[in-house]
């Protein structure tokens, strides 16, 4: 089998203006997805030994790390600092300031601890918009239908209508921060239709919409009175009551000096994003560097139902090239606003804006039949056809896609004049903690919102989904965390890693991994020594 | 700065690059940005990192060559020969404070904003803040505009602003541009985005939850 055709073949035979032939006629998803998708890799899905989900399928990367020995033991919280709080935030993207704020609207003293910079987040890299039914012939009834088709009826009903419902009111929220959003010239939020969406529903602010929110919810955090920021402060381990049924604080260690501290607190709203960083499967990714899942490790290890841990979105249009840019991502606002998906020999092969696992798999077959364009041996991808889009309303990429157009810029690409060579990057985590309509998860005291959380996006997220639910479970869960009025913890313990530890002893695992990852090994160098 | 990839087009990774990262001597492929440099050369606790595609305003860099000295974001800045680069530490807190929801409305906003931000009115015009910005914002001219009153024009100004606050640390009147920015940005949408298309949704569900006696099955309907 050929490798696709070379680059520089594959360039001199591209033309903006060449005549495209119909599509190829639809195929069985079914199959496609069987046979290209990622998650369906062999040897990709293990089984979990241990723990709460014990028989489930789960991501071989990831189970390695869910059942794994813990960084901290007893002999650790020995003279360790603490620190009392109502509420302990962990992660300070959109869902953790979104749950922070609300907390201490309801009065709660709340702790906001974030592993890197506060607002450094994949909520920041998100370019295309928020998901919110608000156009006349638009309802909330259609949103919960379209989310649950787009994630093949795997999600969970009562989450999504919850979202879908607060959608209005979350766009309200925002704007009262201070968040700006696109308007038409009557003066309503422009909205756009993408992927799995039946009608327009896609809220933007050009396509910074991510960086927008973050740089709002990120101020509004810092101007807070009630709201304490420690950065550069990882969670490495839960603490539990002495049944290590309960959760009631968490260990920090600091990225800046090394030393451990300890948070005692009625809730804990683990905040943590996704896991792209993991680099599942060797894929490259489209997260920030912080997203290595921990916030899955912390709260399986603490006894909390995870859902979902072997589906994963690998976003169809990653840059393959340049280098530095590999992995990051073109948004899919580009295709929506009618950018086609083109092959190495000037074909279209699937209908553009199909769901993501579904065009996703698509570009991996045409990769995999050879024809791709090929970079060099591993890489090889398909054309995104910006020039015929540049050709068809001149100036939109200027206007709409600044943030693509400045990164390119730096890169030494004009997307007007070439077309951007694109292969699926590891983007988004679908399941995560088991959570209700609160955000609370299976463990009293643990609530869990945003990217690490599950249920709501089945086994496919639509865009625009994602910027919607961390901003309502966010508020939700901030502002049920401080209605939990109990005395607080008389006493923190490890109960729950003796727990684990002896469950993975009986089961003949091996001990030798810790978790959680807190940072890639290429990035690790000194700052946090496994 | 120079963020322009002097071999994007001819880049050719064989060649190496020697220069320094917070102090330890580091060569580098030739076209790779300082992040990447910094991890290869196993430069210790960077972690003044992020999205590593210049939105997150992490990675603030100080770089010498020569007798120049310049600011910027290390994910943006490719490696050049005897460059000496330094992981700038975090800003500190923030000297302005506000709360949206202490203001009634927006009629005494410029008042407010004098009084939360006395220094913008000093502005030297030193250009140190537009130097500094690695996004090329105008920042003194939205400065000046905020001044004036001008919030919505200002945040117009802003609106690239990554919030690295590398400005603020160039302003010798410690006006704090970045957060004046956001000030502006903020106040824009809280009291001026009345969107009548989310207004009316909003009005419908509400007259749907005052319903009586109906589920929301029936609603839906
Ligand atoms: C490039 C890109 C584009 C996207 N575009 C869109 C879009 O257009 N529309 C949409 O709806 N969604 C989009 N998404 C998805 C969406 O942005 C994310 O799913 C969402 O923002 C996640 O928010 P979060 O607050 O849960 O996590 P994040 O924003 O990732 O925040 C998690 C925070 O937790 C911190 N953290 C992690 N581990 C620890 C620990 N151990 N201790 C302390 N802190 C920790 C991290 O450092 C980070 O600050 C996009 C995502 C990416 C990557
Ligand atoms: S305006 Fe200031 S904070 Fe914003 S990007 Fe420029 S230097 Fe950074
Ligand atoms: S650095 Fe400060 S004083 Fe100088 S021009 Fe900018 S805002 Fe004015
Ligand atoms: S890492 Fe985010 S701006 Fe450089």
């Amino acid at each position: 089998m050929s490798n696709g055709i070379p680059l520089t073949e594959a360039l001199a035979r591209y033309r903006s203006d060449a005549e495209l032939g119909p599509l190829p006629e639809p195929v069985d998803v079914e199959a496609l997805l069987n046979t290209y998708h990622p998650d369906h890799l062999r040897d990709s899905v293990v089984k979990l030994t241990v723990g709460a989900n014990a028989g489930d399928s789960c991501q071989r990367e990831l189970a390695a790390l869910l059942q794994a020995e813990a960084f901290i033991d007893e002999a650790d919280l020995a003279g360790t600092p603490v620190t009392d709080v109502d509420v302990l935030v962990i992660g300070g993207g959109g869902a953790g300031c979104a749950a922070a704020l609300m907390a201490a609207e309801k009065g709660a003293r709340v702790l906001l601890a974030t592993k890197l910079r506060l607002g450094d987040s994949n909520t920041v890299m998100a370019e295309g918009g928020i998901q919110a039914a608000i156009e006349p012939d638009d309802s909330v009834q259609r949103h919960i239908q379209d989310t649950l088709r787009g994630g093949h009826h795997a999600g969970d009903p009562a989450l999504v209508s919850a979202m879908a419902e607060d959608g209005p009111e979350v766009l309200r929220w925002l704007i009262q921060q201070g968040m700006q959003f696109e308007q038409t010239t009557g003066g309503d939020l422009h909205t756009r239709r993408a992927g799995g969406m039946s009608t327009p529903r896609l809220v933007h602010c050009r396509d910074y919409t991510g960086l927008e929110m973050m740089r709002v919810l990120r101020e509004a955090v810092i101007q807070h009175r009630s709201i304490e920021v420690w950065e550069q402060s990882p969670v490495v381990e839960l603490l539990s009551n002495e049944t290590g049924q309960k959760c009631v604080g968490a260990v920090l260690t600091s990225l800046l000096d090394d030393r451990l501290r300890i948070v005692r607190t009625r809730s804990v709203i683990l905040a943590t994003g996704g896991l792209g960083r993991l680099h599942l499967n060797g894929f490259p990714t489209s997260n920030h560097l912080g997203a290595t899942g921990d916030g899955l490790v912390l709260a399986y290890r603490i006894g909390a139902s995870l859902c979902e841990l072997d589906s994963f979105q690998y976003h169809p249009t990653g840059l393959l090239h340049p280098s530095h840019l590999a992995g990051k991502l073109v948004t899919e606002g580009v295709r929506a606003a009618g950018a086609l998906l083109v092959n190495a020999l000037g074909e279209r092969f699937i209908d553009e804006l199909q769901p993501r696992d579904v065009v996703c798999a698509a570009i991996l077959r045409e990769c995999s039949e050879g024809r791709g364009i090929r970079v060099d041996e591993q890489r090889v991808g398909v054309w995104l056809d910006t020039p015929r889009l540049e050709r068809a309303q001149p100036g939109l990429l200027e206007k709409q896609f600044p943030n693509l157009m400045t990164r390119t810029r730096i890169a030494g690409v004009d997307p007007r004049a070439q077309p951007l060579l694109i292969h699926p990057t590891l983007h988004y985590q679908n399941g995560g903690v088991v959570i209700d309509v609160n955000g609370a998860t299976t463990v009293p005291g643990l609530y869990a919102v945003g990217e690490v959380s599950g249920g709501i996006h089945g086994r496919n997220r639509l865009m625009g989904n994602a910027l919607l639910d961390i901003i309502s479970f966010g508020r939700r869960a901030g502002a049920a965390a401080t209605s939990n009025r109990d005395r607080g913890p008389k006493k923190v313990t490890l109960e729950h890693v003796n727990r684990l530890r002896r469950e993975l002893t009986i089961a003949g695992m091996p001990m030798t991994q810790r978790s959680p990852q807190v940072l890639p090994d290429y990035a690790a160098g000194g700052a946090w020594d496994r | 700065m120079t963020i322009k990839n002097p071999s994007a087009s001819t880049a050719d990774a064989s060649q190496s690059v020697a220069l320094t990262i917070n102090g330890v001597a580091v060569n580098a492929h030739a076209g790779v940005t300082v992040v990447e440099a910094a991890w290869e050369g196993g430069v210790p606790r960077v972690t003044g990192v992020g999205c590593m595609e210049g939105v997150c305003g992490s990675c603030r860099i100080m770089l010498k060559r020569g007798k120049q000295v310049s600011v910027g974001l290390a994910c943006q800045t490719f490696v050049e020969n005897g460059a000496e680069v330094i992981f700038l530490p975090p800003a500190s807190a923030p000297r302005h404070h506000y709360e949206l929801n202490d203001f009634k409305d927006g009629w005494d906003i410029h008042e407010r904003f004098q009084d939360i931000f006395p220094e913008a009115a000093r502005c030297r015009h030193c250009h140190g803040c537009d130097v500094s910005c690695p996004k090329g914002i105008k920042v003194e001219e939205g400065v000046a505009q905020a001044a004036a009153g001008r919030f919505r024009d200002a945040g117009e100004t802003f609106f690239e602003c990554v919030m690295c606050e590398l400005c603020d640390g160039a302003c010798p009147e410690l006006i704090a541009p970045a957060h004046v920015g956001l000030f502006s940005r903020r106040v824009t949408a809280h009291f001026h985005l009345r969107p009548p298309n989310l207004i009316h949704r909003l009005e419908e569900l509400r007259q749907d939850k005052d319903k009586p006696g109906m589920t929301r099955e029936e609603k839906d309907e």
